[in-house]
């Protein structure tokens, strides 16, 4: 796979395009992205091999002291002055609204031409042999208990190419990644479902897991078969990677997305320099912090990779930013400004979200419960940034009693309460390490990313339903 | 552009084909406390093909997206290369949607307006409510689209639908030297009336002045939970997931044809049809993604699970006679609660959740609450802080549903829905 022929026949054009429409507004940025997404999948009775939804277009992105202006189109071709004038009319507001502006601050377009590529093995593989893989686990699940109903399996690999141009800056980047999934639906007096997930820019470490995975999900269905709620309550909870990654990425992370200082809705806003967890927490977010799902090269703005540390020893020490919350905060954007497809905003958001490992043993995490549960794999979460109240779902829970896991499984759990307190109550932390770059992430109920999240395992004390 | 049907027809290995393609223009707006802080427009189509190979007993189909970068070497290409892909496709054959033509937009009167006009109209609209002491909408989100769907297939399918929509995000919060509290809500419309937006922001308004003096009760608590029109959509919509054609093919419906979902219980029996249209409902549609004529159906009659529905391939694999298209609306028809009965005991009324959990498999719902009035005869407090839960089967058994009516996205039906016996937490 190379960069996009497409948008590197186009460089041309957005510069000129850039020059012109730098006549009548101080700053002008192109993005243009193209990116394509397949999907191989089985299960009993059907399979498939087709193109998700892809993009390729470009949106271009301006201001002129007053506001930003966007404005997002398939192709940057023809008449370039014409272009350049029907964008001017397109962005134009009603003349009620012109004098209600933030005020946009000059900031440096520092000079920049580089290319980025981080190569994967996806070439390696043809259609026939991923929906052979996925056909044959999908047999493979089905054939282990007559109590499985079907088995749902599924690889999703995408590749994306970005290009930027400023009057300074031409950058380009090339990268893959691939998500998968076995999902087995199983019946044993009541239904279940139980799901592995991978994720990867190497397809031989996806197929490898995905062909060593039938034993844990048809047991993981067996025992959700038999799942009971939880009681309501306060306990002690041990959280796998996964249900680390929901507390970084809920609890926190959504609060620290800057443009939410902008708009005053994040209490984090007021917590800069202030403990806000437990001493021995520390947490991180950046495309460029570790290798997963939302590991690019820059941002929707242009704005390098970075690795910022969020929490530092219990203080919050910084915030995540695009380009306009930076502007109108008056710090340095962090590389964080993201947009769901060329169409849609570019907003402060999350990339790879986790905590810090620590230098527990988690056997030891789990002795020292008494009684409590130990929780596995994200379903999903909400978070009110304003007032630091969590939702958090995990898949399921086992049961911890005297320090030892017994063989009770319930599901769903659902941990809520105040985001200061739970991550205070971080009482110890494990020496390993894992991030899981499968999920995707919404900015209220719309603007979809994906990113990752995870960490070591915690032990903390939270409320559960 | 390339003419996709042309290069479809031209390719002798395929069966058939079906080509959908969408154009959007959208206006947008975007105010941090009540300044404009960015202005967008769009202007984006994208093409989806679908071709279908027949080999043997079996069918196979692939999808591919036309892009912009697509010439008609790279086309033909595509073409190719799903043809290829659907060849390793070994599924039941189905027969695609029968011909038929159509070329309709759907009511609206934000057509009646200009782009930037109208921008202008809905902004003021919204800050009209924004007059309450310490109250202030800290950020709105105005999205403005019109949209063209067009579907064809080799059957002779060539449908158009036509169709202009609103969505504004708005988040009224109170603020004072004590603290600061917030709602997020949201607004989707395709009918602009801007007396009555006015009246829905300053409703929230008004309840984050309510959220700002709520505090926690006392807990654990069991009563009875009486659920807005949002939520209630929230609960339809997990139920209504299992009963979907494919859902069904995939064995993964835990509700069959003939199962009580309410189990004999004494509450208001759920009666719900999937529909196409739904006056002020954005949702609206002639047809599927198929260009499946949509049929409306009843899917649960007196709490029995009478109909399945969804696409037109699923349906036939399903063995029903006409598949229903997959309808994206829900109408639950109204129950006998009246508000006036409602003080007969103490009940929580909920205002705003992170969002409605359901589990069916486990059969489980529940959510953490950000605002809600704790009713007592005639007192009404608003409390926050506290998590619902419940055995999904127990609150369907006893469900009341109101006798009064409203629309909200999907769905259209009573506008609240007590649940009994809830644990709060």
């Amino acid at each position: 796979m190379q960069f996009s022929s497409f948008l590197d026949s186009r460089r041309k054009n957005c510069k000129e395009l850039v020059n012109i429409l730098s006549k009548s507004f101080s700053y002008v940025s192109i993005l243009g992205s193209e990116t394509h997404a397949l999907a191989y999948r089985a299960d009993k009775n059907i399979s498939s091999v087709s193109e998700n939804e892809g993009e390729c277009g470009f949106v271009i992105k301006m201001h002129d002291k007053n506001a930003f202006y966007e404005y997002s189109l398939n192709d940057i071709s023809g008449d370039l002055n014409e272009l350049a004038a029907k964008i001017t009319e397109k962005v134009k507001v009603d003349p009620s609204l012109v004098k209600q502006t933030v005020g946009i601050k000059d900031f440096s377009d520092e000079p920049l031409v580089k290319d980025f590529v981080r190569q994967s093995d996806f070439d390696d593989y043809s259609d026939e042999e991923l929906l052979s893989v996925c056909k044959e686990v999908s047999k493979d699940v089905l054939s282990a208990s007559d109590k499985v109903l079907n088995a749902i399996v599924a690889i999703s690999p995408y590749t994306v190419s970005k290009l930027f141009i400023t009057a300074n800056r031409e950058l380009s980047q090339h990268y893959s990644w691939a998500n998968a999934f076995v999902i087995a639906l199983y019946f044993d007096g009541k239904m279940s479902q139980a799901r592995k997930s991978f994720g990867s820019d190497k397809l031989k470490d996806i197929i490898d897991g995905m062909r060593n995975c039938k034993d844990y999900v048809v047991d993981l269905a067996a025992h959700l078969a038999k799942a009971s709620p939880i009681t309501p309550g306060v306990y002690d909870v041990i959280t796998d990677s996964s249900i680390t990654g929901l507390i970084a990425h809920e609890a926190f992370g959504h609060g620290v997305e800057m443009d939410m200082f902008v708009k005053d809705r994040a209490l984090a806003k007021n917590y800069i320099g202030k403990y806000v967890a437990s001493p021995i927490t520390n947490m991180h977010d950046g495309a460029a912090a570790t290798h997963s799902a939302a590991s690019f090269f820059f941002d929707d703005d242009g704005v390098l990779a970075h690795d910022t540390q969020i929490i530092k020893d219990g203080i919050l020490v910084a915030g995540l930013s695009d380009l306009a919350s930076a502007n109108q905060l008056g710090t340095a954007p962090t590389g964080n400004g993201r947009r769901e497809s060329y169409k849609r905003k570019a907003y402060s958001r999350m990339t790879n979200t986790f905590f810090e490992k620590g230098n527990d043993k988690l056997e030891d995490m789990i002795k020292s419960v008494k009684h409590g549960y130990m929780l596995f794999e994200t379903n999903n979460g909400m978070e009110d940034p304003k007032t630091w109240q969590i939702q958090c779902t995990a898949e399921y829970g086992i049961e911890i009693v005297d320090g030892k896991l017994t063989d009770n499984y319930v599901s769903p759990v659902v941990m809520s309460g105040y985001v200061p307190d739970l991550l205070k109550s971080i009482s110890m932390i494990s020496d390993n390490f894992e991030v899981f770059g499968t999920g995707y992430c919404g900015k209220g109920y719309k603007e979809w990313v994906r990113v990752s999240d995870g960490g070591p395992n915690l032990k903390v004390r939270v409320k559960l339903g | 552009m390339i003419d996709i049907i042309k290069l479809l027809k031209e390719n002798e290995r395929l069966s058939a084909y079906r080509v959908s393609e969408k154009a959007t223009s959208s206006y947008e707006l975007f105010f941090v406390h009540k300044k404009l802080e960015t202005v967008r427009s769009t202007d984006t189509s994208s093409t989806r093909v679908t071709v279908y190979v027949k080999h043997g007993e079996f069918l196979g189909d692939s999808t591919f997206e036309i892009l912009q970068s697509d010439d008609e070497k790279s086309a033909n290409g595509k073409i190719d290369a799903a043809i290829n892909r659907a060849a390793l496709v070994f599924n039941r054959p189905y027969e695609l949607p029968p011909c038929g033509t159509l070329d309709e937009t759907l009511p609206s009167n934000l057509y009646d307006f200009d782009e930037k006009t109208l921008g202008a109209e809905i902004a003021k609209a919204v800050f009209a409510a924004d007059n309450e002491e310490n109250c202030s909408l800290n950020a709105v989100e105005i999205f403005i689209y019109k949209e063209k769907t067009h579907v064809l297939n080799s059957n002779g399918v060539d449908k158009t639908q036509n169709n202009a929509r609103v969505m504004i995000e708005a988040i009224p919060t109170f603020t004072d030297e004590k603290l600061s509290v917030e709602l997020y809500e949201d607004y989707r419309f395709t009918e602009f009336n801007p007396q009555k937006l006015t009246a829905e922001i300053a409703r929230k308004i008004k309840e984050v002045k309510d959220r700002a003096l709520a505090t926690k009760p006392q807990t654990p608590l069991k009563t009875n939970v009486l659920l807005r029109n949002s939520e209630i959509y929230g609960v339809l919509l997990e139920l209504l997931m299992s009963l979907n054609y494919s859902a069904v093919y995939a064995h993964a419906n835990p509700f069959k044809i003939g199962d009580d979902i309410q189990q004999n219980g004494d509450g208001d029996k759920l009666t719900i049809t999937m529909k196409a249209m739904i006056a002020g409902s954005e949702n609206s549609a002639f047809f599927d993604e198929d260009g499946s004529s949509l049929k409306d159906v009843k899917v649960i009659d007196g709490g029995i699970v009478k109909n399945y529905y969804g696409t037109y391939r699923f349906g036939q694999y399903l063995g029903v006679d006409e598949p229903s298209g997959n309808l994206r609306l829900a109408k639950l028809e109204k129950g006998s609660l009246k508000r006036e009965e409602l003080n007969k005991e103490p009940y929580i009324e909920c205002v705003s959740l992170s969002g409605i959990q359901l589990d069916i498999f486990n059969d489980y719902i529940g959510g953490e609450i950000r605002l809600a009035y704790l009713c007592d005869k005639n007192t009404k407090t608003p409390i926050t802080s506290i998590t619902m839960s419940a055995k999904l089967s127990d609150v369907l058994k006893t469900v009341k549903l109101s006798d009064t009516e409203d629309v909200f996205v999907g769905y259209e039906g009573p506008d609240l829905m007590l649940l009994k016996d809830v644990n709060i937490l």
